[in-house]
């Protein structure tokens, strides 16, 4: 009985062969990854912190909607996002937009876009842009106005 | 693309190809936007080189340790708020540019894991605890705690939204 079970029960794989596995399957995605890195360049270069103040007009709504587009399009380490958002501050745009800014440069990434597509599907890809597109912008109108209470 | 496929076939070639293009045209027309522009793509990718590491290490310790069923349990339809709570916790500590977990996520979705669950990991890893420090020197202890709270809601509620339009779907598919 103990020598059938043996017989039909798979053999576990060793490490080095799933790690081996895992290696040739990020290996494939290789052209993708280097794809998107060298889009992130681009928008590095292209989008400036001079360029992104130049887009805000001292309106919340518009604002917000703003600092969640302009969060999305630029791309770097969240730091910069932080460095970025004090900037803005400094010159008086409204708390609104930074907290969409800097929520929507974490969570929201036009440059990431076709890699998630090819990765999650077109339909989940969409879905999950839209909800983080309407949260980035209600996480900010709440945080603002509850800060502004509590203060 | 099926899962014997994903190992062998390169993915995203076109959008290589596409960017390659893109810069190699950028030179032409402008080199002075396309060297910086290369530099700092190579700066990223030297950059973000360890978290590769990681995250290949971590799909085959998985693998490795979680057999498909298990993660199913943990992360897939069957688990309570413990799934939601390794998903938004994972997010929380989770380092690098969203685009490097995608391997990682992958996998794990291909073994079970709900979509939800990636919802509420990529929502949640608008908290960087490392950089708690730094969002509180700029913008105040109380925004940084009100906004991390509403992160974490935000991030629960969207993996709950996605799930019931998934539902919708599913049901109005089946009507």
């Amino acid at each position: 009985m103990k020598k059938n079970r043996q017989q039909h029960t798979p053999q576990r794989p060793t490490f080095n062969k799933v790690l081996r596995k895992s290696c040739l399957s990020f290996w494939g995605m290789t052209p993708m990854l280097l794809g998107v890195i060298g889009l992130v360049g681009l928008f590095q270069e292209a989008v400036t912190p001079s360029l992104l103040t130049s887009l805000f007009r001292g309106t919340p709504l518009y604002d917000t909607l703003i600092g969640t587009l302009s969060g999305a399009v630029a791309v770097g380490t969240p730091v910069v996002s932080y460095l970025l958002g004090g900037e803005l501050l400094e010159q008086g745009i409204s708390l609104y937009a930074i907290t969409a800014f800097i929520l929507s440069w974490v969570t929201l990434g036009l440059t990431q876009l076709p890699a998630e597509i090819e990765i999650f599907g077109g339909s989940f890809t969409l879905c999950r842009n839209i909800l983080s597109f309407l949260f980035t912008m209600l996480i900010a109108a709440l945080t603002t106005l509850t800060v502004q209470v509590l203060s | 693309m099926k899962k014997q496929d994903r190992s062998s076939a390169f993915r995203g070639t076109y959008l290589f190809l596409a960017v390659c293009l893109f810069y190699a045209l950028l030179f032409l027309v402008s080199s002075k936007t396309a060297v910086p522009a290369l530099g700092k793509s190579g700066a990223i990718l030297i950059k973000i080189l360890p978290i590769f590491v990681v995250v290949i290490v971590l799909t085959a310790l998985l693998n490795f340790l979680l057999q498909p069923q298990k993660i199913a349990r943990h992360l897939g339809h069957e688990c309570g708020a413990k799934g939601w709570l390794w998903a938004l916790a994972a997010g929380v500590i989770s380092h690098g540019p969203m685009y490097a977990w995608y391997p990682l996520l992958e996998d794990l979705r291909e073994h079970g894991m709900r979509d939800a669950l990636i919802v509420v990991f990529f929502a949640s890893r608008a908290i960087k605890i490392p950089l708690l420090p730094m969002m509180i020197d700029y913008f105040g202890a109380l925004f940084t705690i009100v906004l991390s709270f509403y992160i974490l809601i935000g991030a629960l509620a969207q993996g709950i939204l996605l799930e019931l339009f998934q539902a919708k779907k599913l049901q109005s598919g089946a009507d």
